[in-house]
């Protein structure tokens, strides 16, 4: 039968569709050659949601603003906490201890805001009121506590008070403060910075600026010719805003992106050693993950059935930690002997009573409290099944599949499990405003315990969302903040370890190691395991190994 | 994969076949009628098998649709004798929770489209049956509901608060989806009741409502059964896409949606645990629509050819 | 005709309408404030009060509903529960992009399946007409979704062929041309078109046949091959009839091609409006999801309206009819 007359024509449709993509395929020809090229692509989880440093505490906002604004002084790579010697200069080029309570800095004479104006101590001081404010409640006001004020004594010194001589006054003034331009924002009051337009178009004194942010897809930050600790090497550094975990190692391992700082489980990282234009990165990890438990319902009144520490106890006990981190992670994970990274290093050694895997004591500890089998196999009290939501992050698959392992294990025991999925920012809500049950929560840490573990868990810590409260643990912290030595330290952090383990305001569930994947090609990279992208700046890719899109230049 | 569920798995398959068998030798001429091309009978065969497999879930898979049987031997294991489909990242044998899933799968799309065929049928035969003003303002509610994309409706109720369990979740997509099925049946209505038998029987003083419920709606069986195969095969695609997206049926309770969604990570390392629940739904879904091919094709008296 | 017209339009409008109270008494009813953050946040009462007066909710619901139509009309559709930045932004922001995947889909599955589907009526009855029915009966069953997640692992992952998902390349864009920016664009659509559009296409394909093989038993038909046309125009004529059925199915394709969008959106992270409202899902952003259902119905009723007066200026009938 004869053809159609269609089909040539069709041909020559798809012809011309053809061409036209293969042309627009060839990519753009770039013309910067030399030192200062480069594009670094990084595929990130989820979407900043700031950039102005007191108004935000995700992970990926600090990935981004750690370019853009600076500190003081910066920590070095041993990451030592205590005195000011393992501290290198940024905003201040020298400082001096007027007495033991006293430090005055000096704040370098080159540095300037991204409009022009130079930075000045006012800036260092107007920072610190914001950092503390209550109305704005920036998540590093505890920290802060123990600085009486910081004062402009000229437009280059700032002098800071404290309260009290301890071993890690130094790290407490600089590490928590991000200076931010006094000019700009002092018009704008405290209580709207976090939903204030310079979030979303920030003005530093940083390495990078910000040109471009499409909300939902990308973020481009550009270097800073002019920065004056020195030019950074790679001229672009573009933020992709992926949906999930899988999506970001894809991209990575397809040469989209160049750069991701945790590859997560084993499987992500035999797809990255496997791709030949990454290289691997292991460090310490900095992350711990735990069910938290909220303790009180919102009005106030204990939650009706975690407010009991025998339950609590029992659920800790009813969990097969070891294995569940050895199911998900395959090695790459520990459990810890309590909310701790991995980063902590001197904390995971010495005694504390952590709970083990005992399903028969669990069972007992229950019957205790007199919940008993009920219908369908959950345990009931007085008409009230034992029945819990557990919020977890739809983007984070190792969570996800830890959730479905806990509803299986507690299951066994009569407890009913149902799992909430629910994207980051309403799982901060809902942390926030204390409308949870439990929660997988994922907690990234800072260098030194005295600013991880008070703040969740203190009495009124500003991350203590489940509302844990123990005097004898508020005085163990207090004694380790004030200790005269870090083994001093160390010892009164056991005790507040083990106090924790003892109430189980959490399932701790595991301290996962770190593997960051970066392209071949950039080289002087160092990652610091509480910033990854600390060092971005003084990393480099040679002229020879550039590539199409680190040539299109500015 | 134990002997015993192997035996009940090879009867599940006699059973279908014989069942398609059966009613291919039917003394009902139009049901022999509607059974005759090939792949009407392969379709009504493939539903009876995932019907019987369905009802028959606990005999002819050996473990249990939640039970995580080793969660760091038995991880992703690919398909063997022991574990059919192989098991997934938790460690849950697939054709267990393939079995399993198909009860709510199939659950939720038979009883969703039961209740938008019988709200369909109400609500087209009053407007067909009783014109008026009733018309009107059904007809234009019927425009509403079908302006709407279903998934949105759907979406609106759900992000209202927690995800709904299975039995609710059907209900909502049975009371999303009954527009369509009200327009096709009131223009059969509307040209029934032009038959002498309506007429006879209002001239013998039978009420209204007693016409429609016994003489007008009985007349529409044709379209309604039709419309009801293609309503489970659309109910079971919507039902997936929720489960997908995470607010259908919730963990552990499998569907063969959210068996796509958890796997969906691994579907270039372990692709059975994502592969099989897909290829379930489409196979379900092609029976329904040869199925319903061949009713249109025995019902339809003009005879059209269609397949 | 004019008259015809004039009730159809009428018609949509009232539909709108229709939709649009729904709308309204829907965020009404629903739990929390209306355009104020929900119960997940504590609200303080005396706050709550004052903000209440502010936006006229303490009003009676008649001129709280007079000025939701104003504001509408305006592009005002609420605050983002989790975005904290206007419903309207972030939907006008993500409708062009559906609007992109919503046509090429179209595009695809007309162009296709009317192909395949004068293809398989064709050769009615002969082997190819089976074995074609046959694959798009399968290509018709699959879950948009899971084929759409099968393109990627296949042309994204594997071959490397296709980007991984977004709309453009975020590094190249920029610093593109004209042509190289439309490939760019074209390359990141293609999959997450072709998932939409093959599914649609293999219905319409199915549909195709039926109608041509319909008008391939027309009486006109034999007296043309009688005449001795040859079969190409004969092709040509009988498609010309059996194209008018089509125009109506274009309409129904919208539906359809809305509702898929949510969960191929998803698939691919096209930032569109499906993607907008499962993510509100997520967030439990209630103003989201229904200003998106809003817009959806918007656009189904305006396609429909199109689809009506296309079959109406192409079918001489029903113009002879109304006039």
């Amino acid at each position: 039968m004869d053809t159609l007359a269609r089909r040539p024509r069709t041909a020559l449709a798809f012809a011309v569709l053809g061409a036209a993509l293969l042309v627009g395929s060839c990519a753009p020809k770039g013309t910067c050659r030399g030192e200062y090229c480069g594009t670094l692509v990084f595929a990130a989880i989820g979407q900043p949601v700031s950039l102005l440093p007191p108004a935000t505490d995700q992970a990926l906002d600090r990935d981004i603003f750690d370019q853009i604004f600076l500190r003081l002084a910066d920590i070095g790579p041993d990451l030592n906490t205590v005195g000011d010697s393992g501290f290198v200069p940024r905003l201040a080029d020298r400082w001096t201890w007027l007495d033991s309570l006293t430090l005055a800095f000096h704040i370098d004479s080159r540095a300037r805001w991204q409009d022009g104006v130079p930075v000045t101590a006012r800036d260092v001081a107007f920072s610190f009121a914001a950092f503390t404010d209550s109305a704005l409640d920036s998540d590093y006001r505890d920290e802060l506590k123990r600085i009486a004020s910081v004062v402009a004594t000229d437009s280059s010194t700032a002098v800071f008070r404290f309260r009290a001589r301890y071993p890690e006054m130094f790290y407490d003034a600089v590490y928590y403060l991000r200076v931010v331009p006094e000019h700009v924002l002092r018009l704008e009051p405290f209580a709207r910075w976090r939903t204030a337009p310079f979030g979303r178009s920030p003005i530093g004194d940083g390495p990078y600026r910000l040109v471009n942010w499409t909300p939902g897809q990308s973020l481009e930050l550009v270097a800073d010719s002019a920065f004056y600790l020195g030019r950074p090497h790679i001229e672009r550094l573009i933020w992709r805003f992926d949906a999930d975990l899988s999506v970001a190692v894809t991209q990575v391992v397809a040469g989209e992106a160049d750069a991701i700082e945790v590859l997560g489980s084993p499987a992500n990282v035999a797809r990255a050693r496997a791709a030949s234009h990454l290289t691997i990165y292991p460090y310490p990890g900095s992350v711990y993950t735990m069910v938290g438990f909220n303790l009180r319902e919102p009005g106030g009144a204990p939650h009706p059935i975690l407010g009991d520490p025998v339950v609590r106890r029992a659920l800790v006990l009813a969990t097969d930690r070891e294995r569940m981190a050895q199911s998900v992670f395959g090695g790459m994970a520990k459990v810890p002997p309590g909310p701790i990274p991995e980063e902590w290093a001197s904390l995971w050694t010495g005694v504390v009573a952590v709970p083990p895997y005992d399903t028969v004591e669990a069972d007992r500890l229950l019957a205790s409290r007199f919940w008993l089998p009920g219908q369908g196999g959950v345990r009931q009290r007085g008409g009230r099944r034992l029945e819990l939501s557990l919020l977890v992050p739809a983007t984070s698959p190792p969570r996800r599949q830890y959730a479905q392992l806990i509803q299986q294990e507690l299951r066994a025991i009569g407890v009913q499990v149902r799992i909430d999925l629910v994207d980051p920012p309403t799982l901060d809500q809902r942390l926030r405003s204390g409308r949870y049950d439990a929660a997988i929560e994922s907690w990234g840490n800072d260098p030194a315990p005295s600013s991880g573990i008070p703040g969740a868990w203190r009495t009124g810590g500003d991350s203590n969302f489940g509302r844990y409260s123990n005097r004898w643990f508020d005085r163990a912290v207090d004694a380790a903040q004030n200790a005269r030595s870090p083994a001093e330290a160390a010892e009164a952090w056991r005790t507040a370890l083990d106090t924790l383990a003892q109430d189980a305001p959490a399932i701790v569930l595991c301290a996962p190691d770190n593997v960051a994947a970066i392209d071949a090609r950039v080289s002087g990279v160092r990652l610091r395991p509480d910033e990854y992208w600390a060092n971005v700046w003084t990393w480099r890719i040679p002229p020879d190994r550039l590539i199409e899109r680190d040539r299109l230049g500015h | 994969m134990t002997a015993a569920s192997w035996l009940a798995l090879v009867v599940a398959a006699a059973c279908a076949l014989g069942g398609a068998r059966m009613l291919g030798t039917a003394r009902t001429e139009a049901v022999r009628r509607f059974l005759e091309p090939r792949g009407v009978r392969a379709g009504v065969a493939a539903l009876l098998f995932f019907v019987i497999l369905a009802l028959a879930a606990p005999l002819v898979s050996a473990y249990g649709p939640a039970a995580q049987l080793d969660i760091v031997g038995l991880q992703s294991a690919p398909p063997s004798w022991r574990h059919l489909l192989g098991t997934d990242l938790l460690s849950r044998d697939v054709w267990a929770r393939i079995t399993f899933g198909a009860r709510v799968s199939l659950g939720i799309g038979a009883l969703a489209t039961a209740v938008s065929v019988g709200l369909g049928a109400l609500v087209g035969g009053v407007a067909g049956y009783f014109r008026g003003p009733a018309d009107a303002v059904l007809m234009r509610l019927v425009d509403v509901g079908l302006a709407v994309p279903r998934i949105f409706l759907v979406l609106a109720v759900l992000a209202l608060g927690h995800p709904l369990t299975v039995a609710p979740l059907a209900l909502l997509i049975g009371c999303t989806g009954w527009f369509a099925v009200s327009r096709i049946v009131r223009s059969e209505v509307l040209s029934l009741r032009e038959r002498v038998f309506v007429e006879g029987a209002r001239a013998l003083g039978v009420r209204p409502w007693r016409i429609l419920a016994r003489h007008v709606l009985p007349g529409t069986g044709a379209v309604v059964i039709v419309a009801a195969a293609l309503g489970v095969a659309n109910a079971m695609l919507l039902e997936a896409g929720l489960s997908f997206l995470g607010v259908g049926v919730q963990p552990p309770v499998p569907s063969w949606g959210n068996m796509i969604a958890d796997a969906r990570d691994q579907l270039a390392t372990a692709p059975w645990a994502s592969l099989f629940p897909g290829l379930a739904i489409t196979a379900v879904v092609v029976a329904l629509h040869a199925v319903a091919d061949g009713l249109r094709g025995a019902l339809d008296p003009r005879g059209t050819p269609s397949s | 005709m004019a008259a015809w017209l004039l009730r159809r339009v009428g018609a949509a409008l009232v539909t709108v309408l229709a939709v649009v109270t729904l709308v309204f008494f829907a965020i009404h009813l629903a739990p929390g404030t209306p355009f104020l953050p929900s119960g997940d946040r504590p609200l303080d009462p005396a706050v709550e009060a004052g903000l209440r007066a502010r936006f006229g909710l303490d009003r009676p619901l008649g001129a709280q509903y007079v000025s939701y139509l104003g504001a509408l009309a305006r592009g005002d559709l609420g605050e983002s529960f989790s975005q904290q930045r206007p419903v309207g932004e972030a939907l006008a922001q993500a409708l062009p992009n559906t609007l992109a995947l919503a046509g090429s889909a179209l595009a695809i599955d007309f162009v296709l399946g009317t192909l395949l589907g004068v293809l398989m009526a064709a050769r009615a009855g002969r082997r190819s007409d089976r074995w074609l029915g046959a694959v798009t009966l399968v290509v018709y069953a699959l879950p948009t979704f899971w084929l759409g997640l099968l393109l990627l692992l296949a042309f994204g992952q594997w071959l490397h062929w296709l980007p991984v998902g977004g709309v453009t390349d975020p590094v190249l864009y920029g610093a593109l041309g004209f042509g190289g920016r439309m490939a760019d664009r074209l390359r990141h659509l293609l999959l997450p078109a072709l998932s939409l559009g093959l599914v649609g296409a293999a219905g319409t394909a199915r549909f195709q046949r039926a109608a041509m093989l319909d008008a391939l038993g027309q009486g006109f038909v034999r007296t043309a091959r009688a005449g001795g046309l040859s079969e190409r125009r004969v092709l040509g004529h009988a498609l010309r009839s059996a194209l008018l059925p089509s125009i109506t199915l274009l309409g129904l394709a919208l539906p359809f091609l809305l509702t898929g969008s949510v969960v191929v959106e998803t698939v691919f992270a096209w930032p569109g409006m499906g993607k907008l409202a499962a993510d509100a899902i997520a967030s439990r952003d209630y103003p989201v999801v229904l200003a998106a259902t809003l817009v959806a119905a918007m656009l189904v009723v305006s396609g429909s309206l199109l689809a009506d007066l296309l079959y109406a200026a192409a079918d001489p009938r029903i113009r002879r009819e109304t006039a």
